[in-house]
């Protein structure tokens, strides 16, 4: 604007000394387009609408989530909470499409009911750019596990690891029954390659009634922001860890509504109760309270 | 952020620019800008054409390298740039240029610096400059552009750029265009706030340090040294005054000449005889006459007059009687149509720049040329202009006076005039001074006196001014202000008539003032002591006013409109409303035969008394317009053929859809037909 205005008085200073209209003329059309290419940004920019048209209900930390948008204007949109990489949303070319993709890359876990997103314009002379900060709820609050850490390691019964166990069957799969057909949904673990090579299609173990005592993991996450993302890390591998090992797993945290113990069956489920975790020693005393073993 | 690293963030390479729309109309803004600077020769067309190839040639290359820019590119352009800057600093310091030639060089230095630019600019912000240089370049072409075809050129470049900028932001946005909505209001917008600026912005005068333009025009010497040549602009002319010969000419105001004849006048036409830019308004003085011989006025000072021999810039002698009081006045003289070879000025002339090595000059401070002033030709006057206030000359009791001679030459009269010196006493009965009295004379003669061009001829013999002060008191400016003139001598008040131009119209566009053949135009100069001669018109009263571009716009633009002719306005706008209906028509017209045949059974239900519910089905509508009329299923076999086709895709042969079409209207006939009482079916005629 500064430059804009220089250039403007020395331009004056040309035409006064040359005495010619042709030249406040041309000086004037400059001041024109400038002054448009100033006020037309920000007029578009505050007039600008984003809707968000769909966002998926689960993301990861680390892990681009794409929410589709629409707008009638094109505008530049960089996504502030959660982060993400800008990109331009709305028609592009006179008749073109007004849905388009943002692409949220959260870094930390947590629950977003909404994104914050600055949107830019420097339509239509492409000279100066406006933002202006905005706030889009989403559908469907937007669940971001944290990052999967590093396992712990847990014991899932007292003397495992002391060479006692290792005649008993696995207390995660019970005790094999017999063998029957493969059908979809069967954990591939199951299937029995002996029965199936003699069968000729797939065979898994049908076993008897799960043995296995769920482990529970309690989650208590520090103060400290970085502190309590490393913690869900390695709360979230353990309990992956955990499930592929075939483990049912109760987790314990501490959401804004108190504490929670519950079973989770998949990494997504573990993702969002970690994602909805806060601060606070409630979960063990939940995990007590529920009179679940360890 | 310190400078340095603003420097260094300002200089960093950016992102190359793919947009080849975006670079065709930046190279279009600078092509527009370099034929506008060779139309007005600041640049030859040789120069403009290879300027153009190198430029093209620059841009093809700048495109094929934006992505890695060879880095003896930089090192081309930085020292192509600064030679330019040396030459241009060269050209400007010379001992045999002055300031006034900074235009050509200048230009000169603008389009090389787009040449060897256009071969680096790899990046958007690269072809912004390219744009804003094109910009300077358009308005160095501007300052010596004096006409409105240089308006093409704005409009060109204007649209070029305008492209460029829309372009500009389609490039920055990934593809967005500007809607033509938005494109429309941009333009207007950007068009409406230049307007505003351009109205609210006091006009740009002419610097009287800068712009000391002369060029030499058409029209050859003047035979007779010092003498006046005809309007024609041929050499060797002199003009006659009074000649009914000549009263048809470019100009043809028979007072450029040896003498003023006032029982005549020419055909002076509406040709624009030359173009002013000054610093002010202000009658441009021609020639003075001081010596009256009843019907027409002479100089007494014979020709040839004094030469003076410098080169451009002559320095003029302060004229007999004058008085240096006032202050400078810049004004620039641009010939458009052959005129006499006087060279006129605003009021008391100081200094002359003039093609030409020789002007010659009177002691009344009448400038001649030896050259016809034909088209084209260019000078510029440094006049003395007089800021004496009403006041200031009531209150002139400055003891000079004019040599006895000169003061017996301005109070000269051919014989006595004792009814108008009777008059002329009683009308400054009750004045004390000079001014007081010219002002009372002209006051009496704008309330008793009317203005006309067609006079009858005066009588052989008879005194111009007893005619119109006692005659029948109709005249133009030369009775009435040789009668003013003749009664301040009579009163013993030194005045003379002085002859030339009115300032004519401003332009604000390019802020000329355009003098036409009809501004021609007679005074009166009268003398005082303490500040010289003073112009004084009786013919019009009113004082001019310093133009303000605004209100000239504002003028113009409503002058513009109340011409516009109401019937063909009228017609466009019937026209227009035509079409907008047939064009809405035609888009609600039905588009396929589903569409016609629904269409055709809301009509007939709705003129049934029965429109369609918003809640209805077709189907559902047509089995209730089935129930309202014969019966016979015709409307429910339609709607079940539309919604085949509709839900189901499945459209019936071409010939079919157009019986289902016909069946559809004719049914709608019939329902109308059977609103009342059963009507019997129409049979054709049949030969008995």
């Amino acid at each position: 604007m500064v430059a804009g205005a220089a250039i403007i008085g020395l331009w004056w200073l040309v035409a006064h000394n040359a005495g010619s209209g042709w030249v406040q003329v041309l000086g004037d059309l400059v001041f024109g387009a400038l002054l448009i290419g100033i006020v037309g940004p920000f007029v578009v920019a505050t007039r600008a609408r984003i809707t968000v048209r769909s966002a998926p209900g689960d993301g990861g930390a680390g892990f681009p989530v794409e929410v589709h948008v629409e707008s009638r204007n094109r505008v530049r949109a960089r996504p502030v909470d959660p982060p993400g990489p800008e990109a331009f949303v709305g028609p592009a070319g006179r008749r073109g499409a007004v849905d388009s993709v943002i692409t949220l890359v959260p870094v930390r876990r947590g629950v977003h009911d909404a994104v914050t997103l600055d949107i830019a314009s420097a339509a239509p002379f492409g000279l100066q750019w406006w933002t202006k900060r905005v706030q889009l709820p989403l559908p469907a609050a937007l669940h971001v596990s944290p990052r999967c850490g590093r396992a712990q390691p847990v014991l899932r019964h007292p003397d495992e690891g002391t060479g006692d166990l290792l005649d008993r069957p696995r207390s995660d799969v019970g005790l094999p029954r017999g063998a029957r057909p493969y059908v979809p949904g069967d954990a591939r673990r199951l299937v029995h390659w002996r029965s199936t090579a003699h069968a000729g299609h797939l065979m898994v173990r049908e076993l008897e009634q799960p043995a296995a005592e769920p482990v529970t993991i309690t989650v208590e996450l520090p103060e400290d922001p970085e502190a309590a993302e490393r913690v869900a890390e390695g709360a979230l591998g353990s309990v992956v860890d955990l499930l592929d090992g075939g483990a049912p797993v109760l987790l314990g945290t501490t959401e804004p509504s108190g504490p929670v113990l519950g079973a989770v069956a998949d990494r997504r489920s573990a993702g969002r109760r970690l994602a909805r975790a806060v601060n606070g020693s409630d979960g063990a005393a939940a995990a007590e309270r529920a009179g679940a073993g360890r | 952020m310190s400078v340095l690293e603003a420097v260094r963030r300002a200089n960093q390479p950016g992102v190359p620019e793919n947009s080849i729309r975006l670079r065709l109309a930046c190279l279009g803004a600078v092509l527009v800008a370099i034929a506008a600077c060779a139309s007005l020769q600041e640049i030859a067309w040789t120069t403009a054409a290879v300027a153009t190839v190198l430029v093209a040639a620059g841009t093809v290359f700048s495109h094929a390298t934006r992505a890695r820019p060879p880095g003896w590119v930089k090192v081309l352009v930085a020292v192509g740039a600064l030679a330019a800057c040396v030459w241009f600093f060269h050209e400007v310091s010379s001992p045999t240029a002055g300031i006034t030639s900074v235009v050509n060089p200048l230009t000169v230095l603008l389009v090389a610096v787009l040449v060897v630019h256009s071969f680096h600019v790899p990046s958007r912000r690269d072809l912004l400059f390219t744009l804003g240089a094109s910009a300077g370049l358009m308005a160095v072409g501007a300052a010596l552009a004096i006409d409105l075809r240089f308006g093409l050129y704005v409009v060109a470049w204007a649209c070029c750029s305008l492209w460029a900028l829309t372009e500009m932001w389609t490039s920055a946005s990934g593809g967005g265009r500007v809607s033509t909505t938005g494109l429309v209001l941009a333009l207007g917008a950007t068009t409406a706030a230049a307007a505003a600026v351009f109205l609210v912005l006091p006009a740009p005068v002419v610097s009287s340090r800068v712009s000391f333009i002369d060029r030499a025009g058409a029209g050859g010497s003047v035979g007779v040294p010092g003498g006046l040549a005809g309007d024609s602009g041929v050499a060797a002319q002199l003009s006659h005054a009074g000649s009914p010969a000549s009263r048809i000419r470019v100009g043809g105001y028979l007072g450029f000449a040896a003498s003023l004849n006032t029982a005549l006048r020419g055909n002076l036409g509406n040709t624009l005889v030359m173009q002013v830019r000054a610093q002010r308004p202000s009658y441009w003085v021609g020639e003075t006459f001081d010596t009256w011989q009843g019907q027409s006025w002479t100089a007494s000072q014979p020709v040839p007059r004094r030469p003076l021999r410098e080169s451009s810039p002559f320095i003029l002698p302060i004229p007999l009687g004058d008085v240096p009081f006032g202050q400078s006045d810049l004004q620039t003289f641009y010939i458009s149509s052959a005129t006499a070879n006087l060279v006129f000025h605003a009021e008391s002339a100081n200094e002359v720049w003039f093609p030409s090595g020789k002007l010659y000059v009177a002691g009344d401070g009448t400038i001649v040329s030896p050259l016809g002033l034909g088209t084209g030709s260019v000078y510029t006057v440094d006049s003395q202009v007089s800021t004496a206030t009403a006041a200031q000359l009531r209150a002139d009791d400055v003891p000079f006076a004019l040599s006895p001679a000169t003061l017996l030459q301005e109070e000269q009269l051919p014989h006595p005039y004792p009814r108008v010196q009777a008059l002329a006493e009683s009308i400054t009965a009750h004045d004390a001074n000079t001014y007081d009295k010219v002002q009372s004379l002209i006051h009496w003669i704008g309330a008793h006196t009317h203005y006309s061009e067609n006079i009858p001829p005066l009588p052989p013999g008879a005194d111009t001014v007893d005619e119109f002060l006692f005659g029948n008191r109709v005249g133009f400016c030369e009775q009435i202000s040789t009668s003013l003139a003749v009664m301040l001598r009579s009163l013993d008040i030194p005045a003379r008539e002085a002859v030339g131009y009115v300032p004519g119209g401003f332009n604000p566009i390019t802020d000329l003032y355009q003098v036409h053949a009809n501004d021609a135009h007679a005074w009166v100069q009268v003398w005082f002591p303490g500040y010289g001669w003073q112009d004084f018109d009786p013919t019009a009263v009113v004082p001019l006013a310093p133009p303000s571009p605004g209100a000239t716009a504002l003028r113009d633009v409503g002058s513009a409109l109340s011409r516009i002719p109401p019937v063909p306005v009228a017609a466009v706008v019937v026209a227009a409303g035509l079409v907008i209906v047939l064009v809405r028509w035609r888009r609600a017209r039905p588009q396929t035969w589903a569409e016609r045949v629904a269409r055709s059974a809301e009509r007939a239900g709705r003129r049934a008394g029965r429109p369609r519910r918003p809640s209805e089905t077709f189907a559902e509508y047509a089995r209730r317009l089935d129930e309202l009329g014969a019966g016979d299923g015709t409307w429910s076999r339609l709607a079940s053929s539309v919604e085949a086709s509709a839900y189901g895709g499945l459209d019936p042969p071409l010939h079919a859809q157009r019986a289902l079409v016909l069946e559809a209207k004719r049914a709608r006939v019939l329902r109308r037909a059977a609103g009342g009482p059963a009507a019997a079916p129409e049979r054709p005629l049949e030969r008995v």
